[in-house]
């Protein structure tokens, strides 16, 4: 199959059409509307569900209850909207159903604005609703790694029945660039546990995340943890270059991990001694990753992100205190640029 | 600002805020702010004491156009806002701007319940039957059938009648204008404003770049007096250019236009009575084209607001306890000690 020169919410769009998803839930707000505009015209030309609901809240409960008939569902928001879906969220996980949202992140808090930015990482790694739990969060920086996440995120959904994010921001999801589609898949069989009616079986499905009485909920809770420290110890993902002789190591991901490259090319160039770290699972986060790195030898670790600060705290924890961690961020709309992270990495390499 | 450049009169420019105004070129908008920074000067009350609350959405850019107080707050929760607002300072004249989506859609919930209190303020609500902001989806008043973005091949969805849910919720204020017939839509505003308890306005307004053809011959000066009924209280429902038309039930109790001629008279014609819910509905249901546009006001009563009613609660808890004291609240018998 060719490239295609493609915007980034139609490609991630298409991406899920081909990965099988059968219902599509959403709620028009920029910087992602394209992506429910695709939906709205290739869902019901395939056969599936499309709605625009009437709100983040009647969109993601929507997705709850297609998802627990077995089908692949998704809906797609940005930040402003993730944060009205946090009760859904909690429910779905409590009653694990596999669930895909693609974010398209914008600058909070409050309305904040539609430029790109990455304000949306805590929100999504902690505190994605009430309750002990993470969901996974795979973050590309390009609209093909995009492609490919939203295939393997119904995968992980479905393989782990949880939550999974993709997260891109407003740069992503507005710009073109050549990408390459999957094929289209088969659509998949419904499980098991779905809610398909009782017919030959003996037990009755029924989805649900109460579980009354202290032992109940603690075994589940039990059960969720165990299930979750299954996905840290087989699923983090992250792309590392030049790291292992590095003095200094970029940590960003998505748009600030792109940009974050290409000034570890140039300080390379430059003969300095310095790598990227770019996570590609938010969560489970490389932490044991970076752990090596700052055991290996590396004593300074740089994080950029187009928030005020965020993922700095998961390295900070990652690398421990001994190891000298800055920032580089901005929060507004605006994208660093390779320059300003050059030269605050030459600031920190000039420090001894 | 020294003292001199304070205006002591109230005028529309002087409610005018230093912010470009930015709407599409033709957006009927534009009209409906001027009308509102007409109206706001005819109510007597100093600048001070005007807050303008929106939530999110094309017409939701209004507070920065105002010279009054304001808040462009969440998708659909304005009227929320508005709720805290009133309640807490009951001498404010409080406008809630709205539109199609954000009122009916994400909001829709918060538009009962805020009418249903009979909060003391007025919601203005642009209906264009489409989301502007998000550049041109369906929205819970478009038509059946309405092609957008998002419904490529025309929505399957029955559209929400603004007026006729506010009435389920007991509304006590509800009337209709059109954006480009701008002395109606100032003399509606009026009502509205002077009523007590929440009156609901809705503004067919023309969103020129996504559902331009929306309003059709309504938005024509020469043509929409032969599509308009406007509804005086008392007065039988004639209409047209030549008033030659009327409204008139018929024995299955359903409206119908009939011309004014050897079948039908005046005395055939309803007459209209702000003060029924009933006529109220069958108002509400006469869509154009089929129907004239009802413009005017459909429905007002009078009705004990919610600040009334709390204020009387008050009055007789004092009553029967007396007015209350921190202090002997604090010594009182009903505090423990842990
Ligand atoms: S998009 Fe439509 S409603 Fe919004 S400003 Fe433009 S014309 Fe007006």
């Amino acid at each position: 199959m060719s490239k295609k020169l493609i915007k980034g919410n139609v490609a991630l769009a298409e991406a899920a059409v081909r990965a099988g998803c059968q219902a599509y839930f959403g709620y028009p707000i920029t910087p992602q509307t394209e992506l429910l505009e695709h939906m709205a015209i290739r869902m019901p030309e395939l056969g599936r569900t499309f709605l625009q609901a009437e709100s983040e809240v009647a969109a993601i409960n929507m997705v709850y209850g297609a998802a627990s008939s077995g089908v692949r569902a998704m809906t797609s928001s940005s930040g402003p909207g993730i944060s009205l879906m946090q009760e859904g969220l909690s429910y779905i996980v409590g009653s694990e159903v596999p669930v895909v949202i693609i974010d398209v992140m914008r600058g909070g808090p409050g309305l904040g604005n539609i430029q790109p930015a990455q304000s949306d990482y805590n929100q999504l790694t902690k505190t994605a609703g009430h309750g002990d739990y993470n969901p996974i969060v795979l973050a590309p920086s390009t609209i093909q790694e995009g492609v490919d996440m939203v295939t393997l995120s119904f995968d992980l959904a479905d393989k782990y029945r949880t939550l999974v994010f993709v997260a891109i921001d407003g740069a992503i999801g507005q710009m073109m660039e050549p990408a390459e589609m999957p094929p289209m898949q088969e659509l998949h069989p419904r499980p098991e546990w779905a809610i398909t009616g009782q017919g030959e079986r003996n037990e009755k499905n029924i989805i649900t995340s109460i579980y009354l009485g202290a032992d109940n909920l603690g075994d589940f809770n039990d059960k969720l943890q165990a299930k979750l420290r299954a996905i840290e110890e087989s699923e983090v993902r992250y792309e590392a270059e030049t790291v292992d002789d590095a003095e200094l190591i970029v940590v960003a991901f998505g748009t600030s991990g792109r940009v974050a490259k290409s000034a570890v090319h140039h300080l390379r160039k430059a003969g300095k001694k310095v790598g990227l770290l770019r996570p590609i699972t938010l969560w489970p986060f490389p932490s044991k990753k970076l752990a090596a790195l700052a055991d290996g030898g590396t004593k300074k670790f740089l994080v950029v992100e187009m928030n005020m600060g965020q993922m700095l705290h998961d390295v900070r924890y990652a690398v421990g205190r001994d190891i000298d961690v800055q920032f580089f961020g901005r929060a507004g709309g605006s994208i660093p640029m390779p320059e300003e992270i050059q030269e605050k990495a030459m600031a920190m390499l000039e420090v001894n | 600002m020294s003292i001199k450049n304070i205006p002591l009169k109230l005028t529309a420019k002087s409610l005018r805020s230093d912010q470009t105004v930015r709407w599409c070129p033709g957006c009927g908008d534009y009209a409906i702010l001027s009308q509102v920074q007409r109206v706001m000067p005819k109510l007597g009350l100093p600048k001070e004491d005007f807050v303008v609350i929106s939530g999110i959405g094309c017409s939701s850019r209004f507070p920065y156009y105002m010279d009054t107080y304001g808040i462009h707050s969440i998708h659909g929760r304005a009227p929320t806002l508005a709720t805290g607002l009133a309640i807490s300072n009951p001498d404010l004249s409080v406008w809630v701007i709205t539109g199609d989506g954000d009122a009916l859609s994400i909001g829709g919930n918060h538009f009962i319940h805020t009418i249903r209190r009979n909060i003391d303020l007025n919601i203005i609500l642009f209906n264009n039957r489409v989301y502007g902001l998000t550049k041109g989806q369906y929205s819970p008043t478009s038509r059946q059938g309405h092609r957008s973005k998002s419904s490529p091949m025309g929505s399957i969805e029955q559209p929400i009648n603004p007026i006729a849910l506010a009435l389920a919720a007991n509304a006590t204020f509800i009337a209709r204008t059109l954006d480009s017939h701008t002395k109606h839509m100032g003399g509606v505003f009026e009502e509205a404003a002077k009523h007590k308890g929440t009156s609901l306005v809705e503004v067919y307004q023309k969103c020129i770049i996504f559902n331009a053809n929306e309003w059709g011959d309504l938005q024509d000066s020469h043509k929409r007096d032969d599509h308009i009924i406007y509804l005086e209280d008392g007065q039988p429902m004639v209409f047209g250019k030549n008033m030659d038309k009327g409204i008139r039930m018929n024995a299955q109790y359903e409206l119908e236009v009939v011309e004014l001629g050897d079948e039908f008279t005046e005395a055939d014609l309803l007459v209209h009575n702000v003060k029924s819910k009933a006529l109220a509905l069958m108002l509400s249901s006469m869509e154009w084209p089929n129907f004239p546009a009802a413009l005017g006001v459909i429905h007002s009563r009078e009705a004990q607001t919610y600040t009334e009613g709390l204020e009387l609660q008050i009055a007789d808890a004092q009553a029967r306890k007396g007015v209350g004291n921190l202090q002997s609240l604090y010594a009182d018998a009903d505090t423990w000690e842990i």
